[in-house]
């Protein structure tokens, strides 16, 4: 019983190092293909050639599942040391309080209203959504 | 003792430390945001030991770089709600399509007509993705990751708080449209306001924040391109 259970416990993070291997092997690609002249960011770069390889089947989802859901569910923790720097910042932010929340809620409500509208207009047409989920 | 804090194991330890608690208190009070609660102590540290944010940063940085994998994680939700929604996602792509051009013209060009430099117009463009592109994106452009971070959270605060009511408004009922509004303008807090209000609409959400992120940045390359 005691066996079975740590054999579970270490095969599980086993899955969670491969994931993080897989994830920072992707990142590095696509840093790498950035830095030979792409114009696209490293991480975005890494995450369509992700996205590809699994749309391919050249990397199973289970692979990486348990890490990427760790590290979506906690990412916050992530941009906390970048936000912290946001202390030094006080002068800047208040010079150019005014243009930066008009441009905020501006953008926000145009954002929402193009894609909404857009959507109501041309997904209609589609099969429901309720029945093409359940296929 | 100021030898001990600013040692960068210090530095990821705290910060581990000071988002646990935030974590905590979010579970307890709902409306506490977990990142203002994760940054304050740090913040209250540093003035306290009188040490710039630059040491701190030392360590925090190692945290910072693990935002490049959690970027390439976005597409696990991508592909698995992909997916569930393949018949509509030439449709949904489209309309995502759109609303990132609109986000980052309406934000960019606010901001240059009421007249700040450009480096803070430049960390307006990104404000709609999701934080990790958002910086990505804000760097690629020579922007301040600090003001994207603030914008990027304050988006997604407001549209997840304003934007069932704001579809309602406008007439938006079907549920694809608002998980696609809501995923483009709001990202990840954005959808995890839709979680418990719809399936569909949480689903199209998380699949339309990863799409409006790959977007963004295809089209802040152009902008790059266009701009030399």
């Amino acid at each position: 019983m005691m066996d079975t259970m740590l054999k579970r416990m270490s095969l599980r993070s086993l899955y969670a190092l491969l994931g993080f291997a897989i994830l920072t092997a992707f990142f590095l690609l696509g840093s790498c293909l950035h830095q030979i002249g792409i114009p696209i960011p490293g991480g975005v770069l890494g995450l369509i050639l992700f996205y590809l390889s699994m749309s391919t089947g050249l990397v199973k989802l289970k692979w990486v599942e348990s890490m990427a859901g760790l590290m979506l569910r906690h990412m916050v923790l992530l941009f906390v040391p970048l936000t912290v720097g946001l202390m030094e910042m006080g002068q800047l932010l208040s010079k150019q309080a005014v243009a930066i929340t008009a441009s905020l809620l501006v953008s926000l409500v145009a954002v929402m209203v193009t894609t909404g509208l857009l959507g109501r207009w041309l997904l209609p047409a589609l099969p429901a959504a309720g029945k093409e989920a359940g296929q | 003792m100021n030898f001990l804090v600013t040692h960068p194991v210090f530095s990821i330890a705290f910060t581990l430390l000071s988002y646990f608690l935030a974590t905590v208190l979010h579970r307890r009070w709902r409306w506490i945001p977990p990142i203002v609660a994760a940054c304050l102590p740090i913040v209250a540290l540093l003035l306290l030991v009188r040490e710039p944010y630059e040491k701190y940063n030392q360590g925090g940085n190692c945290l910072t770089w693990l935002l490049g994998p959690a970027t390439v994680a976005l597409a696990v939700p991508m592909y698995r709600h992909g997916v569930a929604l393949r018949r509509s996602l030439p449709t949904l792509a489209l309309i995502v399509l759109a609303g990132s051009v609109v986000g980052m013209i309406t934000a960019g060009g606010t901001a240059w007509l009421l007249g700040a430099p450009l480096p803070v117009v430049m960390s307006t463009i990104p404000k709609s993705v999701t934080t990790p592109i958002a910086i990505e994106v804000c760097r690629e452009l020579k922007g301040i990751p600090q003001i994207t971070i603030a914008l990027v959270i304050l988006a997604g605060v407001l549209g997840a708080s304003f934007g069932a009511p704001l579809m309602r408004l406008v007439g938006v009922k079907d549920d694809r449209a608002i998980g696609a509004a809501i995923g483009t303008a709001a990202h990840g807090v954005g959808t995890a306001s839709l979680v418990r209000r719809s399936e569909m609409q949480a689903t199209v959400s998380s699949w339309a924040m990863a799409a409006a992120g790959v977007f963004t940045s295809l089209l802040a390359a152009l902008l790059k391109l266009f701009l030399h």
